[in-house]
């Protein structure tokens, strides 16, 4: 309550000093920023959160006046005067005038907007928000991700150039180490303008022309030139730093920074430059003949030149720029698909927009002027759409859809440049597009005002600072639609960015790697310790906890170590619903696609590999499954067909569903045609549920006709062939009538591997869980030859190949008897395998590992992994085990049964045998 | 000097006056061979290792070296010399050797090791010609007398090259 009574004095003696401060008298005004501060700190303890916005508001307008940046006429002090009568409203917990307040900041000339009170902000405030001359430029925070992009990078970029000025000061005149400068400044500089943050871009760019002029030999690099730009560097990184505050904590916490003071040190250094430099020698010709930068000025670049010469000059800059975009076009194919649900949504217009401006603005910097055309006639239909000039259309979704794929090939096209070179370098003809847009834009255009000349202009490249800063600004001119839109989109889009920044770090995926593999040795050797005979024989209750502790933290970091390669399985969900999309439009189909569980995480390193499994059971869903609407109506099915993709974790897999409601598999259909290709016989009891998933097998997938018979069978067996590559399995279940459910099992990670070990003889072998359909000891009577060598087992009615694991792979001294071994029965790419094995010794989790680059492809062996004795044990890969087996043909008869090696010890496989029948 | 020394050595091979330097040397049977320590990781004692079908026989297979997999050579089968029981003084040289993706670490199975030797340029003389005789010379950098002893320098790269790579696909 002191504190209480505190606030109130605190205003008090503010509101006294306001009325006596004379206009210019920086102490006065120094003294009431004290005031401010003190009042500030106790607001916050108060919890006042209103006050508090208050008195930084009122702070902020205080530092401007000192900084000379807000006229102090006495006018305004008026106005801060009555600013504090509000604020002690305030403080008296009644309800302050806050639209008022704002106002009056407003006409201090100081943007501040009701809504960041937390309290929704009339129209005609928040148009006043907008006013132009505001002294927080807030126009950078319209794109978050951007700014988001700008902060990480520019303070790569700072710290990087602190430490290379530290190295050219050890050598001086290194243009290697000058370059690096140059080019930090030059990325900045470019990011700046890119996120319309002027003042970052202008004093950058001013410290850019200063170290190009080094670069090319006509300015020495002296001490006081070596302290100018280590001083920028300081002013930048705290100017960087205030942004990613205002970033994370809100407008209020904006700072101003003067950079005037230091752009002209720096144009002073660059005057006082001794002349005599004459023309710069060849090697540096060269290099300035690259237009990385032109200096301001000088930096129309010629639009019929094409992208080819310029941007490979900062291949960074644009690796950099393709990822971004190639997100961005993600983002924009999912949103159009929104859009269509719903085509008046003008969050989503905006949301489709911005990613168009991003590529825009950043390609237009990086002089990718083909790239840079399209994306910008797009944006310009898209305003044209979000300020109501133009109906939204079926037509503008497909245009926007198709310039996505083109500006994706386009975005492609140059990051195989940078890879293979200039080489790669292919020419799209962008015209068609464009002209397809702008004849859109136009049929809007009959019915509204024509679009501002001002876009028009934008449309020649300019110098790179020049190109982005008047689209930036396009969406503000129009003055009754602007701010009421964008208000609520920019603070919808700022809310899930805030968490990302500074909490996550890139890291290269081989660190990654041994990080995870390091972990997994760790957690082999607890074991290994815990089993040491000796530690076992002590029982020590202290030793037991500490072990138990041990193996509790070894657990969770093996599990922190392997969420950090899990991404969420959102990005791969998303491209199928432009796929539903497109296939249900040239199919004729109604389809609604329903994505449940898009933040389930899979492993980085699967992504690439479901996507095609995916598309093809979703092609299955689409195509085969949901019937047309005028069918589905006749069985009385709503005419909208859904698509469920679902995907959650269960017992340590991940599950992914495709569930529609067509009309389900014809079963009779597919087991005849199975039984035609010999996959079965007409007599075999064989339920419907396997018959169904006959279609997964090679033989069901090739030929056309196989879908006129069974209605499915496109590519099934590359479904099975995808998910068994990753360790898992697929199934599917089918209702007649009701629809069908793929179902695909998948293992979290490929690191690790659930498998059974084996013995053959003295060696020890893995074989995947998931290839395991059961083991069984062999009776006499159900095994048979073919043609006196070939062997086969009778497994459930059906013949199948053995393998002698200890022939293919020529193992000494192990069991030779069918009967008196354990016969693991496995099944890859639909073809099943009987292995002959000694014993089965357990079931472990294994940590896969490379048997070392000489070894690697060996056929039939995955790689190794260290078992829990420490030894190395090897890994089967079935597929290549089948083909050597097949390779090495069968082995020499062992004849008549022999009598049992050794009875005992094949009791005590038996046993194991039986608990570990699957 | 040192350009005549180059000039005694064969074309296409290392100036013999590279080779100077710090060799381990091992015994297989009554022959002492040498490998630059710098491509020595490490030795260390038998362990158990864990055959790897289909590989050629030289290759007894792999171990667990600290939480990695690496390959062992026994090269006594390598230069087809008759092999030997295991004994207390067998062990296994880890090396280091170049590969396109990087370096590899790689065991190599021999008798015994004897000890580092400092070689100098006017030691070593190229390697002998054999003729046609089945002598694998490729891995041999040159020979170093010392003492009346001579020992055998040995390029590990070569021991596991690029045609040894494609036998091992092969088999």
């Amino acid at each position: 309550m002191a504190d209480k009574m505190l606030v109130s004095h605190l205003l008090d003696d503010l509101a006294i000093k306001i009325l006596v401060v004379e206009p210019g008298d920086l102490s006065a005004v120094g003294e009431l920023l004290e005031s401010a501060d003190k009042l500030l700190a106790h607001a916050e303890v108060q919890q006042k959160a209103v006050l508090e916005k208050m008195v930084a508001a009122f702070k902020k307008v205080l530092e401007a006046s000192i900084m000379g940046e807000l006229p102090d006429s006495p006018e305004n002090f008026d106005r801060l005067a009555q600013s504090v009568s509000f604020m002690q409203e305030a403080s008296r917990n009644e309800m302050a005038d806050v639209h008022a307040f704002c106002r009056l900041f407003t006409e201090i000339g100081c943007v501040l907007d009701a809504a960041d009170f937390g309290i929704s902000s009339s129209p005609e405030e928040g148009a006043a928000a907008g006013a132009e001359e505001g002294e927080i430029d807030s126009r950078f925070l319209a794109d978050p991700e951007l700014l988001a992009a700008f902060i990480e990078e520019a303070e790569e970029h700072l710290n990087s150039v602190e430490s290379n000025i530290l190295a050219l000061e050890k050598s001086p005149g290194d243009s290697d180490i000058i370059n690096t400068i140059f080019r930090s400044f030059h990325t900045v500089k470019g990011i700046a303008s890119c996120t319309d943050l002027d003042r970052i871009s202008t004093l950058a760019h001013a410290t850019e022309n200063l170290l190009d002029e080094v670069r090319n030999k006509r300015l020495v690099l002296g001490q006081e030139a070596t302290d100018v730009v280590l001083a920028v560097c300081d002013r930048l990184q705290r100017m960087v730093e205030n942004i990613q505050e205002v970033f994370e904590k809100g407008l209020e916490h904006y700072k101003s920074f003067e950079v005037d003071d230091l752009i002209a040190q720096v144009e002073r250094v660059m005057a006082a430059k001794p002349l005599t430099a004459p023309s710069p020698p060849p090697a540096m010709a060269a290099e300035e003949a690259g237009p990385a930068t032109p200096p301001a000025g000088q930096g129309k670049v010629d639009l019929g030149s094409g992208d080819l010469p310029d941007f490979m000059q900062d291949a960074d800059l644009v690796a950099g720029f393709i990822a971004e975009a190639f997100e961005h076009l993600e983002a924009i194919e999912v949103h159009v698909l929104d859009l269509e649900q719903a085509p008046d949504d003008i969050d989503i217009i905006n949301n489709i927009f911005r990613p168009f401006h991003t590529i825009k603005g950043v390609s237009g910097f990086l002089n990718l002027t083909t790239i840079n055309k399209l994306a910008h006639s797009t944006e310009n239909l898209l305003d044209d759409v979000r300020n109501n000039k133009l109906p939204m259309s079926a037509d503008i979704i497909d245009v926007v859809l198709g310039v996505g794929d083109y500006l994706r090939g386009m975005v492609q096209n140059l990051s195989d440049m940078l890879e293979q070179g200039p080489a790669a370098y292919k020419d799209f003809d962008i015209s068609d597009w464009v002209s397809k847009v702008e004849l859109l834009q136009a049929g809007g255009d009959l019915e509204a005002a024509p679009a501002p000349p001002a876009r028009e202009e934008a449309v020649a490249p300019l110098s790179p600072a020049e190109s982005v800063a008047p689209v930036a600004k396009g969406p503000a001119p129009s003055p009754q639609a602007a701010p009421s839109q964008e208000e609520p989109a920019k603070g919808a889009a700022a809310a899930p960015a805030k968490q990302k920044i500074g909490a996550s770090i890139k890291v290269d995926v081989e660190k990654l790697d041994g990080l995870v593999n390091a972990v997994g040795e760790l957690v082999i050797m607890q074991t290994m310790v815990r089993q040491n005979p000796l530690i076992t024989g002590i029982a020590d209750p202290k030793l037991n906890k500490d072990f138990g502790q041990l193996s509790r933290i070894t657990a969770e970091l093996q599990k922190t170590a392997m969420s950090m390669r899990m991404v969420p399985i959102r990005q791969t969900f998303q491209k199928m619903t432009r796929l539903v999309r497109d296939l249900s439009k040239k199919s004729g189909k109604v389809v609604d696609l329903v994505m449940e569980g898009e933040e389930t995480e899979i492993d980085r390193n699967m992504v690439d590999s479901i996507y095609d499994p995916l598309v093809h059971m979703m092609r299955n869903s689409v195509d085969h499954g949901v019937q047309k609407p005028e069918d589905r109506e006749a069985v009385g099915k709503p005419g909208k067909g859904t698509v469920k993709l679902l995907a959650y974790h269960k017992g340590g897999n991940i599950i992914i569903e495709i569930i529609d409601d067509g009309q389900g598999l014809n079963t009779d259909k597919i087991r005849s045609k199975a039984i035609e290709r010999g996959l079965m016989k007409g007599t075999d009891q064989v339920s419907d549920h396997e018959v169904n998933n006959m279609i997964f097998l090679p033989g069901f997938s090739t030929a056309d006709q196989i879908t006129d018979v069974s209605g499915r069978g496109v590519g099934m067996d590359v479904v099975k062939k995808g998910v068994e590559k990753l360790r898992g399995k697929v199934e599917l279940i089918s209702t007649p009538g009701q629809g069908t459910q793929f179902l695909m099992r998948l293992p979290l990670t490929l690191a690790i591997i659930d498998g059974i070990i084996v013995r053959v003889g003295q060696e020890r072998y893995i074989i995947p869980t998931t290839a395991i359909q059961e083991s069984l000891r062999a009776k006499a009577e159900s095994y048979k030859t073919v043609q006196g060598h070939g062997e086969t087992l009778m497994v459930r009615n059906s013949l199948v190949p053995i393998i002698r694991l200890s022939h293919v792979f020529a193992v000494a001294d192990s069991c030779q008897q069918i009967t008196a071994g354990i016969m693991v029965v496995v099944e890859n790419e639909g073809r099943r395998r009987a292995l002959l094995v000694d014993e089965l010794l357990g079931k472990q989790e294994v940590v896969i590992k490379s048997l070392g680059g000489y070894l690697q492809d060996i056929k039939g062996l995955a790689g190794g992994t260290i078992l829990g004795d420490g030894r190395v044990g090897l890994i089967l890969d079935l597929a290549g085990l089948i083909s050597a087996s097949e390779a090495k043909g069968p082995c020499p008869l062992i004849s008549a049964p022999a009598p049992a090696e050794s009875d005992s010890a094949q009791e005590g496989a038996e046993e194991n045998a039986e608990q570990l029948l699957l | 000097m040192s350009s005549q020394t180059v000039a005694r050595g064969e074309s296409g091979r290392k100036g013999i006056a590279e080779l100077a330097g710090k060799y381990l040397t091992f015994a297989l049977g009554d022959e002492e061979y040498g490998i630059s320590i710098l491509k020595v990781r490490e030795i260390i004692g038998l362990m158990e290792i864990t055959a790897v079908p289909q590989t050629p026989s030289y290759v007894k297979g792999v171990i667990n070296l600290r939480g990695r997999v690496i390959p062992v050579l026994e090269l006594r089968i390598k230069f087809g010399m008759p092999t030997q029981k295991y004994t207390e003084r067998t062990c296994i040289i880890v090396v280091e050797v170049g590969a396109a993706a990087g370096t590899l670490q790689l065991g190599m199975l021999v008798d015994s090791v004897s000890e580092v030797l400092n070689i100098s340029a006017e030691e070593i003389e190229p390697p002998p010609s054999f003729g046609s005789l089945d002598v694998d010379t490729g891995a041999i950098l040159g020979m170093a007398k010392i003492k009346g002893e001579v020992k055998i320098l040995l390029d590990v790269n070569s021991i596991v090259g690029k045609g040894l790579l494609e036998k091992f696909n092969a088999a």
